[in-house]
């Protein structure tokens, strides 16, 4: 178990700025994800952790103490790569028990230690595998196993599921999540899936152009994202620029936009705002009813049904699009006329930041 | 016939007529040449016999040559290896104006031809040639050395000559191994030297084996150096073939001392390559 703390970091290729200043902490046992569209910094922050990139500037501290001056092969940290990166030439059982046969451990330590983290990634049986002759989950998950064995003191997984598909993405994503808890490794994850790192993150970092534009956890940065670009990297949203905004009690907002004045929770730096725009994720919205008073009317331009709910998406006279979702049966028809009724408490204001 | 296959067999024949009219003849010549009688007037009689063969296993001058060329081929081959190998990994690891630049320089010695060259080698080498001045200035000798003329110059220009077949291939393993895994490595405690020692050297098998299949292939037969070089005491296998075709004008026994060396060549290439079986088999992306 190990806190981080990063702290500034900086970094510059040649022209380009990758890291522009970005802080994170981690406390022991947590899993950190870093968060971002491709190219915003976030396996740049990842390497620069696990010592194979130096950062020009700011520091990164292990329970307090530096690890910059540490070269990557003494850091003790286990490394998961999007592309595996097993040893080709290892069977599986060398791969993982590579670490330990640097470490001189005794053969018969290293088995048993192999043996049983295999056991743990439900690869049992494979032991005398090449790499290339096992699939892709089982390599994965190779991977995994060879970072674990080691008890590292830090688990970093640089989008590590990236290349598998859609099942079997989520079923590793759990075993990475329970080995995690239940080894209690702080760990940084690295993902530009929104799902993935809401389900099982403790703490959520999103990145924007080398910075991180908001840290919190995987509830916070969904219903009160600081701004626009993480409401929108971290879900549906609806995002509407406010008419009028006046401060109403301490978190609280009163707001006007489209014809409803309405009262919501808002975002501290949005008090003071010149602009103010209003999140409303498709959750926050449903169609009216007769005896509903709708705060928006539209036309309908879509209807999707997906089974379990209708996707809908609703033209507003401004020419602003709502999209939420209508339980399955409703009956939604694209070019009729349609009224939307806000649910305030899922409501969100949040300052207008250039983009 | 499938249109493909046809286009296949056709974007073939070009391959294989060459082979066919370059080297399957030839060898067939070669081989008949090798069971003719030797000639009175011609280069080789009518009849066919044995008798080359018998002659050739026969006599330890024969053999001599063959295991000096041997020797000599091995030498090269080693110490090709080792020189080249760092020389590999710093043109893996260039990009940009200094790969291009580092190319060049290990092409070099393949730039120039092969009279130049090894007239060069007799000029540094000579009694009182630049070597010999350097050494002497230097104090490291009070004599000049009788360089020229002797084994290991030889040794020393093929070296120089075949590196670029040793430099490149390893080159190509060395790029082709991705940094990810020497990465992964070092996050698993490996020091530079166990990581080289057990990933990089490793994977950049292919790359060693079809540098030392060259150059040793090329080594053995090398023909030029060793004659210009070499001086008239001592014979190589390929001085020796030229000497009977062109000298004593006896075809069928050169022919035979040629399908001997190659048979020897055949021979070392394949126990080198099964040994080797495998690791290379390992390796194999
Ligand atoms: N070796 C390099 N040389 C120059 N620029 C680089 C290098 N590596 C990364 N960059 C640049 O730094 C920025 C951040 O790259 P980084 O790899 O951290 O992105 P990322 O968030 O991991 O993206 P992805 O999701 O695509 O992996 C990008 O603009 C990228 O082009
Ligand atoms: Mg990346």
């Amino acid at each position: 178990m190990a806190t981080v703390e990063v702290k500034n970091l900086r970094k510059q290729y040649r022209n380009v700025v990758a890291l522009d200043g970005v802080s994170l902490e981690a406390r022991a046992g947590q899993m950190v994800t870093l968060l971002g569209p491709s190219g915003c910094g976030k396996s740049t922050t990842l390497r620069c952790l696990a010592g194979f990139l130096e950062p020009d500037g700011g520091d990164v501290r292990i329970d307090g103490e530096s690890i910059l001056s540490i070269p990557s092969n003494r850091r003790g940290f286990g490394v998961v790569f999007q592309n595996y990166a097993l040893f080709p030439h290892m069977t599986v059982a060398e791969n993982v028990g590579y670490g330990l046969k640097l470490r001189k451990c005794a053969k018969s330590e290293i088995h048993a230690r192999v043996v049983e983290v295999l056991r743990l990634v439900r690869l049992t049986g494979l032991e005398d595998r090449l790499p290339r002759e096992i699939s892709g989950g089982q390599q994965q998950r190779v991977a995994l196993a060879r970072a674990l064995v080691l008890k590292p003191r830090l688990l970093l997984l640089d989008e590590p599921l990236a290349n598998l598909d859609a099942r079997l993405r989520d079923e590793v994503r759990w075993l990475v999540r329970d080995l995690q808890q239940q080894s209690g490794i702080t760990a940084f994850y690295v993902t530009h899936d929104q799902s993935e790192a809401m389900a099982i993150s403790d703490m959520v970092a999103v990145m924007k152009a080398g910075r991180v534009a908001q840290f919190a956890s995987p509830r916070e940065i969904y219903q009160r994202p600081a701004e626009r670009y993480v409401a929108n990297f971290t879900g549906e949203a609806n995002i509407l620029t406010c008419r009028t905004a006046v401060p109403a009690g301490e978190t609280r907002m009163r707001v006007g936009v489209g014809g409803a004045d309405l009262e919501v929770d808002c975002a501290p730096a949005a008090r003071t705002a010149g602009d103010v725009e209003l999140l409303l994720r498709p959750e926050a919205l449903r169609l009216a009813g007769p005896d509903d008073t709708a705060a928006f009317r539209g036309i309908v331009t879509k209807c999707a049904f997906l089974g379990a709910s209708q996707h809908c998406e609703i033209e507003l006279p401004d020419g602003n699009i709502l999209k939420l979702a209508a339980p399955p049966n409703a009956r939604v028809v694209p070019g009729e006329s349609a009224g939307v009724v806000i649910d305030c408490t899922h409501a969100w204001a949040m300052p207008k930041v250039p983009a | 016939m499938r249109r493909a296959a046809r286009l296949q067999l056709l974007l073939g024949l070009p391959a294989v007529a060459l082979i066919f009219v370059f080297m399957i003849l030839p060898i067939t010549n070669m081989v008949e040449m090798s069971f003719r009688t030797p000639g009175v007037t011609e280069p080789f009689g009518n009849d066919y016999t044995l008798m080359h063969y018998g002659r050739v296993l026969g006599d330890p001058y024969y053999w001599g040559a063959l295991g000096r060329s041997l020797l000599v081929a091995t030498t090269v081959t080693v110490l090709c290896l080792i020189v080249s190998y760092p020389v590999a990994w710093h043109l893996s690891k260039a990009d940009g104006l200094k790969m291009v630049i580092l190319y060049a320089l290990i092409a070099s010695p393949l730039m120039t031809g092969v009279l130049v060259r090894n007239f060069g080698w007799m000029i540094i080498a000579a009694l009182n040639g630049p070597l010999n001045q350097s050494l002497l200035g230097l104090g490291l000798i009070d004599r000049p050395l009788r360089l020229l003329f002797t084994q290991g110059l030889v040794v020393l220009a093929l070296v120089h000559v075949f590196m670029p077949f040793m430099v490149l291939p390893i080159n190509n393993a060395i790029r082709n191994i991705s940094p990810s895994l020497v990465e992964a490595a070092a996050s698993m405690g490996a020091s530079r030297s166990a990581t080289f020692r057990d990933i990089v050297l490793p994977l950049s098998f292919p790359g060693i084996q079809a540098g030392v299949t060259l150059v040793f292939v090329l080594a053995i037969a090398a023909y030029v150096t060793p004659a210009l070089l070499g001086g008239q005491m001592v014979t190589y296998m390929p001085t020796q073939i030229i000497a009977e075709l062109t000298g004593t004008f006896r075809w069928p026994l050169g022919s035979t001392l040629a399908i001997g060396l190659s048979l020897t060549t055949l021979l070392v290439v394949a126990v080198f390559t099964l040994a080797t079986w495998r690791l290379l088999d390992r390796v194999r992306a």
